[in-house]
């Protein structure tokens, strides 16, 4: 019979999702084991940069103190380009350069083993280079740990946490995710780039430990999707996001779709010279509220990208700041059920309870059609354009001829993407009502 | 924590670990060498030579002690050989957190490492077998297992592909049998006897994986640390102190004008261009000579072929190191 261990709760994933459910389950004084498949936190994540602090506040006060970061975003610009024209609106603020700032790169690595070890440290186990294959359950049917691939070993305990990141194995395994559903998936694709760091502070108007983050619309061939380019300490990241079934469709490589932004002639200027340090590849849940699988079954729950929560709605692209809110949380409802003695699926639920109470279901369901509007054919493939255009309307100077009204540049460039006035008042109020 | 251990009976098998990053990032340009506490772990050989080391101790009934010098960061690796089974402990070395540069690990002084190695095992009884991941084949100078042969009076085979307890040659005697690769596919056999010290290549056996319930009781465990070993000053103690390592630069060999060859077939001339036509020395079989012959004359070779000027000084500490 293969060994077991038992314990008051398993974490499967040493993510951002699974650091944050063991660390509140340590610090409740659970005993609590993360299984993690990668040598150390980190080693395996691939995001794109940028990591919004300030869910981690109430968690570890005072964190950009200790936090291994690269840069402190000042400013967040949202691009919108066609092949040869960008149009973006640029935000600087210098409050986000000082404590207790906005946003941050950070690399994975460093970032996953920096909370992971604020885990540990509140007496959380971690075991590595494991893998959690399946679930156990007992006769009822209930979860009641995993099996692992250390000779099968099994991790017992009354509530297992699938904090293993998108397209969770646990989770499709429990019957919570469907088995297959391209649709609500993007790929994301990213080259990370060296740069000395005094280049990178002349090209983005920065310095010190300042840094940038842009969000592009606009530069994968009309697939669904978008790209980013984040400055890190010495390296920039740079990636597109886009749909799964259209990139299959189109027949295209996403590799050859980093390759027209870095070409571009608004971001070439900017990497001129960069060699290329890395390259990664991961899926991005980004179907949002309305494709989130049921949060818990009986002696389980799911945290994190393992149950599809990264925002992705144009302006943002936020998935780690949401896997710590919510791991943190099914920490703290897996600990009140093994308390109460109720680890089932009703006893579990204030998890849901207590997210739809915080930003995390908040923002999703408020943002729940976000996605789909983002990845509109007008958005992706017309508005670039058009509002390139508009742009180029506005600011040539057409002397001897008099300047050209707003409206008729509009109705021109409107008429040129073919987009009627009437989509746009629609999209507009659309816009509106998802994001006002 | 200082160590006062009972010596027991059972074999001693001491696996001599070298811990490093093994995903160092190397500037292109300035060739400088960045390296990250979290890429620590062992290189294939030493993954290798820690395998033999518990196979090894299985037959023979005995101890694996897994021995690493470094700093704070190496635990990560001894915990990896706890959740097998083995003791471990770990020597302070470079201790104090620095992270030197990749010229000055090569040029490390093995000598005083494998001093301070034979210091600490001093409490766990004399070694039987020390294994050690053969390290010359990627980077290192591989002088370490000879050193520490020498501080355990043992002797020492290297390069080993295959390493096993030998049948005892008709008395109690333990053995070892090993074998290395020799050129053109050849391997030659050897009977080792002990106490030695293997080196083994990253070859023919792969690490086992430790069970969850080791795993698991490693992470927590101590890990013990010797008596931080005395430093003695480069160029005093026993030996020559440590190879003293200048400026790396490109080596480049000097330029020598040869005349340009004389013939009116132009083919003749490239014939001649490419050396095919001129009688050469055939190889040279030296030995076999004991360790000091040969490498007199490995610098005779060296010295008629100009790669160095003057045979270097005996006992001096700066020798074909920098070049
Ligand atoms: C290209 C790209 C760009 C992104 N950009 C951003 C960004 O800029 N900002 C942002 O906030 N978010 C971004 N995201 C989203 C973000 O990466 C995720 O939302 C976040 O990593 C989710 O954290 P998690 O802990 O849920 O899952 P993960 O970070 O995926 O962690 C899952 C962990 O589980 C482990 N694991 C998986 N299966 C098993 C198993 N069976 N057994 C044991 N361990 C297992 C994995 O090794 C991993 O450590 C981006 C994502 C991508 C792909």
């Amino acid at each position: 019979m293969a060994e077991s261990a038992d314990f008051d709760a398993v974490v499967v994933g040493a993510g951002p999702a699974g650091s944050s459910a063991a660390l509140a389950l340590a610090r409740a004084g659970r005993s609590v084991v993360m299984v993690e498949r990668g040598p150390f936190p980190g080693s395996k994540n691939v995001y794109g940069g940028v990591v919004y602090g300030r869910v981690l506040d109430d968690i570890i006060p005072a964190w950009w103190s200790e936090v291994p970061v690269e840069r402190w975003v000042v400013r967040r610009s949202t691009m919108m380009m066609t092949e040869d024209q960008s149009l973006a609106i640029d935000y600087r603020s210098h409050a986000w350069g000082v404590a207790p700032y906005n946003g941050m790169t950070t690399v994975r690595s460093h970032f996953d083993s920096w909370l992971a070890g604020k885990a540990t440290e509140a007496g959380a186990r971690l075991v590595t280079s494991t893998v959690a294959t399946g679930l156990v359950r007992d006769g009822a049917g209930r979860v009641i740990g995993v099996r692992t691939d250390r000779d099968g070993a099994e991790l017992h305990a009354p509530v297992v946490i699938a904090c293993d990141g998108v397209n969770s194995l646990l989770a499709k395994e429990a019957g919570l995710l469907p088995h297959a559903e391209a649709s609500h998936y993007t790929l994301g694709v990213k080259e990370v780039l060296d740069l000395p760091a005094e280049v990178i502070n002349d090209r983005f108007g920065v310095r010190g430990h300042e840094g940038v983050d842009i969000e592009i619309l606009g530069c994968t061939r009309g697939i669904p999707g978008g790209g980013f380019l984040y400055t890190n300490a010495e390296t920039v990241s740079i990636g597109v996001v886009a749909s799964l079934p259209h990139l299959s469709d189109a027949k295209v490589r996403p590799e050859e779709l980093i390759a027209d932004l870095k070409a571009h002639p608004s971001i070439a200027p900017l990497l001129r010279g960069a060699t290329l340090r890395e390259y990664a590849a991961h899926l991005i849940p980004e179907g949002g509220y309305d494709t989130m699988p049921p949060l818990a079954t009986d002696g389980m729950l799911v945290a994190g990208d393992s149950a599809a929560m990264t925002l992705a709605a144009g302006l943002w692209l936020e998935g780690v700041n949401f896997a710590i809110g919510s791991g943190y949380a099914a920490g703290r409802a897996a600990d009140r059920a093994v308390t109460a003695g109720d680890c089932s699926a009703r006893g579990l639920a204030s998890y849901r309870a207590d997210l739809e109470q915080q930003f995390v279901l908040a923002d999703h369901k408020r943002l729940r059609k976000a996605p789909a509007l983002v990845l509109s054919e007008r958005i992706q493939q017309r508005y670039p354009g058009l509002l390139c255009d508009l742009a180029e309307g506005m600011f040539t100077v057409t002397n001897p001829s008099p300047k050209a009204g707003g409206l008729r540049i509009t109705r021109a460039a409107a008429a040129k993407h073919g987009v009627k006035l009437r989509e746009l008042a629609a999209d507009t109020l659309r816009g509106l009502r998802i994001f006002g | 924590m200082s160590m006062s251990h009972p010596v027991p009976t059972a074999p001693l098998v001491v696996a001599c670990l070298r811990v490093t990053d093994l995903r160092p990032e190397v500037d292109l340009l300035t060739g400088s060498v960045r390296r990250d506490r979290l890429g620590v772990g062992l290189s294939a050989p030493d993954a290798s030579a820690l395998e033999h080391a518990l196979r090894i101790a299985e037959a023979w009934s005995g101890r694996v002690l897994a021995v690493a010098a470094g700093p704070r960061s190496v635990e990560t690796v001894l915990r990896d050989a706890v959740a097998l089974g083995a003791s471990v402990l770990r020597i302070p070395w470079d201790d104090d957190g620095s992270d030197h540069g990749f010229a000055a690990e090569l040029a490390g002084d093995e000598q005083s490492l494998a001093r301070a190695i034979g210091a600490a095992l001093v409490p766990f009884g004399t070694p039987d077998l020390v294994v050690c991941g053969d390290r010359s084949v990627d980077r290192g100078t591989g002088a370490l297992p000879a050193f520490l042969a020498h501080e355990l009076h043992a002797a020492q085979a290297l390069g080993l592909v295959a390493l096993s307890p030998g049948a005892a040659d008709g008395t109690s005697r333990r053995v070892l049998d090993a074998e290395r690769r020799l050129d053109a596919g050849w391997r030659e056999q050897l009977v080792v006897p002990l106490p030695a010290v293997c080196s083994v290549e990253g070859a023919g056996v792969r690490l086992r994986r430790a069970p969850l319930s080791g795993v698991l009781a490693a992470e927590s465990a101590v890990i013990p640390t010797s008596a931080l070993p005395p430093r003695p000053a480069a160029g005093t103690g026993r030996g020559t102190g440590p190879v003293l390592v200048g400026a790396t630069r490109v080596f480049t060999p000097r330029t020598r004008v040869l005349p340009a060859p004389e013939s009116p077939d132009p083919r003749i001339r490239l014939l001649a261009l490419t050396g095919a036509l001129v009688a050469h020395d055939p190889p040279t079989v030296v030995g076999p000579v004991g360790a000091a012959e040969a490498a007199d004359a490995l610098l005779d070779f060296l010295v008629r072929h100009g790669y160095l000027e003057e045979p270097p000084v005996a006992g001096s500490p700066t020798g074909a190191g920098d070049r």
